[in-house]
């Protein structure tokens, strides 16, 4: 898939941003409260990475003005879905920033809140992953590894965010998540490759009775929307480069610094937020579509 | 609305003869020229003429050579359009209800006033047949012609699709899959009809024929004594017509 920078930005941002919203949900439940600064700190910082993320991926609408309307098939699209766990989810974060900024005394609803934040971030990552998840057209991303790697980043690059906000004494924490999300992207990208192939030109045709299929004349002379769009072609030198990249700054290097010391700790979000836009770089232009059957894949 | 219809009363679509298309893009050039002034137009064309042509098409011509051990190499020619399918995985996937399978006949639509352009029903759609009106900045497919298979106006013999109508080779039919009696489903019967790509599990109402099985010719034994004849134009069309 073409690996366009507005859903890039949308799902690295977002992601980063409902991770550290959920790292602050949890302290405010668990007891050990992030100080008033923090709180008003990491909310600003959710809202605007989320808002970041949200806004970027209107840039990939033909009609922005009409996004509204992305809100109406709940009942089917994930999509619709997930436009409505973002909107819910704002709730939470500007009820949590708004109450310790403002102090209006609503200081009893901080516990239900954060609750529900959480529950609201989890439910969006979630929605987020299930737009690529259910989609059987792409074997890449119709697999269960998808739906953990978005829970897992979020929490692992928002975690880090948290770590520099509020300088959070358990920041080892982070740190094993860290590798935990490491091992899910080795595993995601081991599934990948090995599921690599399953569906044949033949197949796709009808024809798979007739011997093996390959292309004779082209449909069209000049490349089409499906190619431009779905036909991708990511080459082994880079994709190898890239999994280094994606490894090393959205998980690595994050987990290294975070054993030698947290002072490192703003550094650590740029580089973390780097590595994982490599990462997301590589899901789409990994992520090969069965329509290239029809073109320039004997099998995907 | 984006949920699918449990039943449609009419499975409309088509059937593809692959052993008779000859691969000539009169399907794809009789639809654009329909649909791009029809109820889902125009249809973008950028640069027609120029060295980088690109825009929307319902209907793209492919075409494969196959190979199989023991067997002589086979050209099969390839249109390819919307399967009508009855599981559409566009549909559902749609946010804003733009994409649509109607419950009375199947036909599987794109509302352009409600679509926002997010392109994301192309990306489940396994055959490819939805295209980006980049100009429009809303997703465009295959309509089979509902602005003229259910126009009283024209005759109606000819309230077919564009692609049906204009087939030089009689290999596209149009009609009803739902209706075991009709003639698209008797020929799907008779013909070992196909389904594109079944593990995608979309349940396509199009169907394909595929290329039947050759005739096997004997390999007839030249012992007539063509060194007989003088004349080699003669030799040649001893050989050709007699042998």
């Amino acid at each position: 898939m073409h690996p366009a920078l507005s859903v890039i930005v949308f799902t690295t941002f977002s992601g980063m941003g409902y991770g550290l919203f959920i790292w602050m949900c949890a302290n405010i439940i668990i007891g050990t409260p992030p100080f008033r600064e923090e709180i008003i700190f990491g909310t600003s910082m959710s809202f605007i990475l989320v808002t970041i993320g949200l806004l970027s991926s209107t840039a990939h609408l033909g009609h922005p003005e009409r996004a509204w309307r992305a809100f109406s098939q709940w009942r089917t699209s994930w999509l619709s879905r997930e436009g409505i766990m973002s909107i819910l989810t704002f709730g939470p974060i500007i009820f949590i920033g708004g109450e310790t900024y403002l102090t209006l005394g609503l200081g009893f609803l901080m516990m239900p809140a954060a609750l529900l934040g959480m529950l609201g971030a989890v439910l969006t990552l979630y929605t987020t992953s299930m737009i690529y998840a259910s989609l059987k057209a792409i074997p890449a991303w119709h697999n269960k590894w998808v739906i953990t790697g978005f829970q897992v980043y979020a929490l692992s690059s928002g975690g880090v965010a948290y770590i520099m906000i509020a300088g959070w004494q358990h920041y080892q924490i982070v740190m094993y998540l860290m590798i935990v999300a490491l091992i899910v992207k080795i595993m995601t990208w081991i599934y990948i490759d090995r599921n690599r192939g399953q569906y044949k030109r033949e197949s796709a045709l009808g024809l798979s009775d007739f011997g093996k299929a390959k292309p004779f004349e082209p449909a069209h002379s000049q490349k089409n929307y499906l190619q431009r769009e779905m036909g991708y072609e990511l080459g082994s030198v880079c994709r190898t480069v890239m999994r280094w990249l994606a490894l090393g700054g959205g998980f690595i290097m994050p987990a290294a610094l975070l054993y030698v010391g947290f002072p490192l700790s703003p550094i650590i979000v740029v580089i973390c937020l780097a590595g994982m836009m490599a990462e997301r770089w590589l899901f789409f232009a990994e992520a090969e579509h069965v329509v290239r059957l029809y073109y320039d894949k004997d099998e995907v | 609305m984006t949920c699918l219809p449990d039943k449609t009363e009419k499975k409309l679509g088509l059937l593809i003869d692959l052993d008779i298309c000859v691969g000539c893009h009169a399907c794809a050039v009789n639809c654009k020229e329909w649909n791009t002034s029809g109820i889902t137009g125009p249809m973008e064309d950028i640069k027609p003429y120029g060295d980088d042509p690109s825009g929307v098409w319902y209907n793209r011509i492919h075409s494969y050579e196959f190979k199989k051990p023991g067997e002589a190499d086979r050209t099969v020619y390839f249109p390819k359009s919307c399967l009508h399918c009855e599981d559409a995985p566009c549909v559902t996937v749609c946010p804003t209800g733009a994409s649509l399978k109607r419950s009375e006949d199947g036909i599987v639509l794109v509302n352009p006033d409600v679509c926002i352009g997010c392109k994301l029903c192309s990306w489940a759609c396994p055959y490819g047949a939805r295209e980006y009106d980049t100009s429009g900045g809303v997703m465009q497919k295959c309509t089979l012609c509902v602005d003229k298979i259910y126009d009283e106006t024209i005759p109606e013999e000819r309230r077919v699709p564009s692609c049906v109508s204009t087939c030089p080779a009689g290999a596209r039919h149009f009609g009803d899959f739902a209706d075991p009696e009709s003639k698209v489903s008797k020929l799907a019967a008779a013909n070992d009809a196909r389904d594109l790509f079944p593990e995608m599990e979309t349940k396509p109402i199009n169907q394909y024929l595929p290329p039947r099985k050759r005739q096997i010719h004997k390999e007839k034994s030249l012992n007539h004594k063509v060194s007989n004849v003088k004349d080699a134009l003669l030799r040649w069309a001893k050989l050709d017509f007699t042998g």
